[in-house]
């Protein structure tokens, strides 16, 4: 952005009129189905672990939920029933998704080069006061931190679904895989959370990312807002463009020569 | 609470007849290979012809402090406010032991069949309908009385009033005291072979508690101090949109 000023103003307002598709609407939907279920299953999840030795949840929100539902059992139930669709839906869109839709996220978007190690180097110094001058390497359509967070989320979300499945089918796995599977879906749910904080800060309330809030819905950026935050991206949007351009062109001419003829 | 069911066992009088174990099975669907309640042995001691042998009835003593609760993840374990007995929900019991190891007394099982932990739960079935646990019911020799200990005109307050001593297998030590519901009268129960053993806590629930909440915690913590900053920083600074 520190260039922005040099842009006149024509070329600006066609920056910020011109959109880009960054998010498809499989995208779109798997993520806020994500965000309904994270919401009804976080909040059963904590009211479930009672466990005074580990003291995980307040005894206020235990006795709310236990009342809401009725009872323990029922709470169970509530969390394991939806947990399960929730791990239904999300398995059968990675699987009926997984050419067209999950392959091309994964190697274009998610895959770490030179670029987003430097900007992991510089960027956590300079939240912390350091290299204030520094200018950041541009970044693809997902910076390094937002790259690392999806193996997180990824990694978190298959370990959360194993180990709850093996909780709630109790007769067919052993003690011992039922004790382990309790750990591992706190730690995962907590390893979420955590990133999960700074996620819905920067896109739903940190004022210079509020395209990428609406992106969400819409599926489309600016070129402005791209160019600023993805310049990796946004270039090879271009590159894209000026190939199709190419194609077009090529085509036109081969129609004209056709009609001379 | 209300109440506080509790069990009075007069040593003295007990056979080892084990009619307890059977009709406590029959009545709570007990698996053959397992029992809820228990008669332990002293065996055979001291010199001819001055020998004793003490048969100790035996099961979950309904602690008020029990560290079974206190490990119980979901809180399908969980101590009755109306009657002060513990008891399982396993409906909401995913059968992962924690409690089983916890418990200092060995009160409980693992029901693999069913994936559940089950244990005595004093028959509340029929102790709701105003009849005896099945295992009191069915004491030939009157050694296992139930009631409320609570209510001074109970079976079991009298038996305590007129016992001529008075024993609990309470375990206290480690930060804990069980404060068992159990009172042993007229005999010793105070030997190696009845008293509890330490609380167990196996690897995934210490480590849960003592590396991964600390971990975790420390995790949520830095990245609530992160966004904390820049929302401050926001409403000092004012918001300045991506593009001006």
């Amino acid at each position: 952005m520190s260039d922005s000023h040099t842009i006149p103003l024509p070329q600006r307002k066609r920056l910020r009129e011109k959109l880009y598709k960054k998010h498809n609407l499989a995208n779109i939907l798997t993520h806020w189905f994500n965000v309904g279920m994270w919401l009804m299953l976080l909040p059963t999840g904590i009211a479930i672990i009672s466990s005074p030795r580990l003291g995980l949840s307040p005894l206020w929100w235990q006795e709310l939920f236990r009342n809401l539902f009725g009872s323990t059992a029922n709470l169970i139930r509530f969390h394991y029933t939806l947990g399960l669709l929730w791990t239904f839906v999300l398995s059968f869109n990675i699987l009926v998704g997984f050419r067209r839709y999950f392959v091309p996220f994964a190697t274009t978007r998610m895959l770490l080069d030179k670029d987003d190690i430097e900007w992991l180097k510089i960027k956590p110094l300079q939240m912390l006061g350091f290299y204030r001058g520094r200018k950041l390497p541009p970044q693809d359509a997902y910076n390094a931190g937002q790259k690392l967070y999806m193996y997180v989320v990824i990694l978190g979300t298959v370990s959360i679904m194993l180990s709850g499945i093996v909780m709630t089918f109790k007769t067919i796995f052993p003690p011992l895989l039922k004790q382990i599977a309790q750990p591992v879906h706190w730690v995962s749910v907590g390893a979420i959370v955590a990133g999960l904080i700074i996620h819905v800060y920067m896109g739903a309330i940190f004022p210079e990312e509020k395209e990428a809030f609406f992106s969400m819905f819409t599926g489309k950026v600016s070129a402005w807002y791209a160019r600023a935050h993805h310049e990796k991206w946004y270039r090879l949007k271009i590159k894209e463009e000026l190939a199709w351009e190419e194609r077009v062109e090529k085509e036109m001419a081969k129609e004209v020569q056709h009609a001379d003829l | 609470m209300k109440n506080r069911y509790g069990f009075v066992i007069d040593v003295s009088r007990c056979i080892d007849c084990r009619a307890c174990l059977v009709a406590c099975s029959v009545e709570n669907n007990v698996p053959m290979i397992h029992t809820r309640i228990w008669v332990k042995d002293s065996g055979v001691k001291g010199q001819f012809p001055g020998l004793q042998r003490t048969f100790v009835p035996y099961n979950c003593m309904h602690c008020d402090h029990p560290p079974c609760v206190e490990v119980c993840v979901s809180g399908a374990t969980y101590k009755d406010p109306n009657t002060g007995l513990v008891l399982v929900d396993p409906e909401a019991c995913i059968g992962c032991g924690f409690c089983v190891e916890a418990c200092p007394y060995d009160a409980r099982y693992l029901d693999e069949a069913r994936g559940v932990v089950d244990k005595c739960n004093a028959c509340l079935q029929r102790v709701e309908v105003g009849q005896q646990p099945a295992c009191v019911a069915t004491c030939v020799g009157g050694s296992r009385l139930f009631g409320d200990l609570n209510d001074p005109a109970s079976e079991v307050s009298m038996a305590l009033k007129n016992a001529r001593s008075i024993q609990r297998l309470d375990y206290e030590a480690n930060g804990h005291d069980t404060n068992p519901n159990i009172y042993y009268i007229n005999g010793d129960v105070l030997e190696s072979g009845f008293l509890p053993r330490d609380p167990r806590y196996n690897i995934a629930e210490e480590g849960w508690k003592k590396v991964l909440v600390p971990a975790i915690f420390a995790g949520i913590g830095a990245s609530f101090l992160v966004q904390a900053t820049y929302f401050t920083k926001q409403l000092v600074e004012g918001e300045k949109e991506f593009d001006e």
